[in-house]
């Protein structure tokens, strides 16, 4: 069993239990672990989101739509029920590769958007939920440096420093927002950046999965 | 029907490709291939390239879409597909240990005026002339050059640039570090957004139409004429607002008081009646507003 055939089970059958063949790979492949990882942490974080807030039906028409372009899913939009208890099975489509972090992260973005209109005072800086997609966001940038290939093809040295950059904005942007939280527009270019590197991240992980 | 071509030999090739085009009016000699796809409608063309090379579309009369693509080395397979008007052409990495350049491969497309384009490319230029039709274009590092195209068009790079020129329609731009050059159009809906790239827009705002441009750390230039009419908002947190048509700006006309944020430094006016929106700001780059003569 190879890499990708783990991926394959888990967009089959979802995370738990895996086969024994699938356990047996991923016990010795660190891509693997790193991924599965990833996926955990992802739905542990929704889970606590939803528990707080339930976002607005268009976050879920968005993500639907955005699934049916990329011919995730095949079935005609329409309005879900948000009904907490079966998120998971719906999510269960969510597990392809690329699509699953971007609109996971995407979702962080939009819920912590959220919370942040419903909010009636502006809470100090280091609790702000927007701060837990840059949360997020850093620790799928550690798991991408377990698998970051050495390559100096032009593809993977445009990523890299596309994403340094975006770190280096995104710090700047940070600072603003913490100095002055009620800077929209320093939040509003804070959220795009997020979103830029949720974007590149799954870009690049998509590469390392493609050679390992 | 589905023809994968690959290209171990030249012996192979030629083999290979008197075999499986027999009977179609295409030719594959060596590191060139040609396919000509009869349609019936609109056209839905669909190009995968993970390779690093150009992708040339350019319109002609004839209801049927033409590929030709060539490469440097036999390192690249095709996989072209046609279902009714939908063709799909992808190109697949068939040796993992190529080297970049042993990579390189074009693509040139002749396809009817009216056709939708979803093109996604690694490095290689996207280059798009005279199609009218929805087109969504993607790449990493490669520009996007669109000359006198028109229909909702969608261009998403990570470095690449794109420069636009007589486009019609709408338009959507985002980039991390690329920048955007809208030059002569005739777009009634705009919105770029770059990290760290320019945007120039030079030309019409087209009454009604609505004008989005961002741009995090670069300069954001826009050069109207003066019969122009459109409502401005220029914001920047960090940055400079250069309005070097501040002759020609009004308070806003329509009744509505808008006020710059106080964590902002920016203007907000009309120009003439302002019938369009235009709406501009950077994080901490330089906004520029200038009026042709």
């Amino acid at each position: 069993m190879q890499c990708r055939d783990v991926e394959a089970v888990v967009e089959q059958e979802g995370l738990a239990p895996l086969p024994a063949g699938a356990r047996a790979h991923v016990a010795g492949c660190q891509h693997c672990q790193a991924y599965l990882a990833d996926l955990n942490t992802i739905v542990n974080m929704t889970k606590e989101f939803s528990a707080e807030v339930e976002p607005p039906a268009r976050v879920w028409v968005s993500l639907r739509t955005q699934l049916e372009l990329e011919g995730i899913i095949k079935e005609p939009a329409s309005l879900p029920t948000v009904e907490r208890s079966s998120w998971w099975i719906g999510s269960r489509n969510l597990f392809r590769g690329r699509t699953l972090a971007t609109a996971a992260v995407g979702l962080l973005i939009v819920a912590a958007g959220a919370l942040q209109l419903r909010q009636t005072t502006v809470l100090p800086a280091p609790s702000d939920p927007i701060f837990a997609t840059a949360h997020a966001l850093n620790e799928q940038e550690h798991d991408l440096s377990n698998m970051r290939l050495a390559s100096t093809s032009p593809v993977d040295t445009s990523l890299r420093q596309s994403l340094e950059q975006l770190n280096e904005f995104i710090a700047d942007c940070e600072r603003r927002v913490k100095e002055e939280p009620r800077d929209d527009l320093a939040r509003e270019y804070l959220a795009a950046a997020y979103q830029q590197k949720a974007e590149l991240l799954s870009a690049m992980m998509d590469r390392g999965r493609s050679v390992n | 029907m589905t023809i994968r071509w690959v290209n171990r030999s030249r012996i192979l090739a030629v083999a290979a490709g008197s075999f499986l085009l027999a009977g179609a009016p295409a030719q594959a000699a060596g590191e060139h291939i040609e396919k000509h796809f009869a349609v019936k409608g609109r056209p839905v063309v669909v190009i995968q390239n993970v390779a690093n090379g150009r992708i040339e579309v350019k319109s002609w009369k004839n209801s049927e879409v033409d590929v030709i693509a060539n490469q440097n080395s036999g390192k690249i397979g095709f996989d072209m597909e046609q279902a009714g008007d939908r063709i799909d052409v992808t190109a697949n990495v068939l040796d993992p240990n190529a080297q970049p350049i042993e990579l390189e491969t074009s693509l040139q497309l002749a396809v009817p005026e009216e056709t939708e384009l979803q093109l996604k490319t690694q490095t290689g230029l996207i280059y798009v002339e005279q199609v009218m039709g929805d087109m969504t274009l993607e790449s990493v590092a490669g520009d996007v050059h669109l000359k006198e195209v028109s229909g909702y068009i969608i261009v998403r790079t990570t470095q690449g640039s794109l420069i636009c020129t007589q486009c019609a329609g709408k338009l959507e731009f985002e980039s991390v570090g690329g920048s955007a050059q809208v030059l002569q159009p005739a777009l009634n809906k705009v919105n770029l957004h770059t990290s760290f790239g320019n945007i120039l827009f030079d030309g019409d705002f087209v009454r009604t139409g609505l004008y989005a441009m961002k741009s995090g750390r670069g300069l954001v230039e826009v050069r109207f004429s003066g019969n122009d009419s459109f409502d401005l908002s220029a914001q920047t947190t960090m940055g400079t607002v250069d309005n070097q048509a501040a002759a020609f700006l009004k308070p806003d006309s329509h009744g509505v008081k808008r006020l710059a944020s106080r964590f902002t430094k920016g203007i907000i006016g009309s120009f003439g009646a302002g019938l369009a929106k235009v709406e501009l700001s950077s994080y901490s780059g330089t906004i520029r507003i200038l009026k042709r003569d």
